[in-house]
């Protein structure tokens, strides 16, 4: 039981400088403290493990999300054109754009927040964006925040990567 | 998170009365098991800071609770210099446990204070 735990240690810890996105590595540190915590209570040091249980994974967990929502957030909203988000869009062609794309944010060190909607395009426009991503047939289209200044690295990135089937249009919106 | 949740709130709601019976079982049996004062104030902040996920709203009086936190810093610097230098703790050996428990009450109040102002603090007032 203490070799898996320790092993499961190494894992999380791994996992946690791994991710390219902080927000995972933020839940693989809860999980870790969760484990170290059990590692702790095998030693017979019950009293660590109930403190490192509740700093490790609650107050320093939400601390680190909160800390997140300060920092510069890339908000990446892909429409979805059915009435209802199934399943399936998570692993068709949104899937594998949403990985170039969070590929290219871990690359210019921004912090990606992306959201799946069903909502009209022109509604979105209202939210704070950096980047709309619509599916056509003829077309991928992105649009991008007027200052949003990383368009031209994404476009360029994007192109670099091996071509999707659909063609992207790029669109920068004005004031 | 700045989102109101109906998953969030109901779950948490449902966990409310745990977090706090289970923060003032851990002080008040600090003394005989493990935990204490300490633990016990963080499982009690704990709850005050998932609060701020159901309703990121400051409404807790921030200035009031420091000045509790104060208070109960003196009060711990206080109660042992009373009980234990004035010889108390030999005269009236029944009163050690009623001292651990007060001591372990005091602390742990003075940790859910301190770290729940820290937590807030951070949150409301600290910009970008």
């Amino acid at each position: 039981m203490l070799n898996l735990t320790l092993l499961a240690l190494v894992v999380f810890s791994l996992f946690a400088v791994q991710t390219q996105k902080l927000r995972h590595a933020v839940i693989y540190l809860g999980a870790f403290s969760m484990s170290i915590a059990f590692v702790y209570l095998l030693y017979d040091a019950p009293d660590v493990a109930l403190a490192e249980a509740i700093i490790g994974s609650s107050l320093s967990t939400i601390l680190y999300l909160v800390a997140l929502q300060k920092y510069k957030i890339f908000t990446i909203y892909i429409c979805v054109n059915d009435k209802e988000i199934e399943d399936a869009h998570f692993f068709s062609g949104e899937k594998t754009l949403e990985r170039q794309l969070s590929k290219f944010c871990a690359r210019e060190e921004l912090e990606p927040q992306i959201i799946y909607t069903v909502e009209d395009v022109h509604k979105l426009f209202e939210h704070p964006y950096a980047i709309i991503v619509t599916f056509d047939k003829q077309y991928i289209t992105l649009y991008a925040h007027p200052e949003n200044y990383k368009m031209q690295a994404m476009e360029q990135f994007l192109l670099n990567e091996k071509p999707a089937d659909t063609p992207y249009r790029f669109i920068q919106m004005e004031d | 998170m700045n989102e109101h949740s109906d998953l969030t709130s109901t779950t948490l709601g449902f966990i409310y009365p745990l977090f706090i019976i289970y923060g003032l079982y851990i002080i008040f049996n600090g003394h005989i098991s493990p935990g204490g004062g300490f633990q016990g104030g963080a499982v009690l902040s704990a709850m005050f800071i998932s609060k701020y996920l159901i309703l990121p709203l400051l409404d807790t009086p921030l200035a009031k609770i420091q000045t509790v936190e104060k208070l109960l810093l003196l009060l711990i610097v206080a109660t042992p210099i009373l009980f234990l230098l004035t010889r108390f703790n030999t005269a009236y050996a029944v009163l050690n446990t009623p001292y651990l428990i007060l001591m372990n009450t005091l602390i742990g109040f003075k940790v859910a204070c301190g770290m729940s102002v820290i937590f807030l603090r951070f949150v409301f007032y600290e910009m970008q």
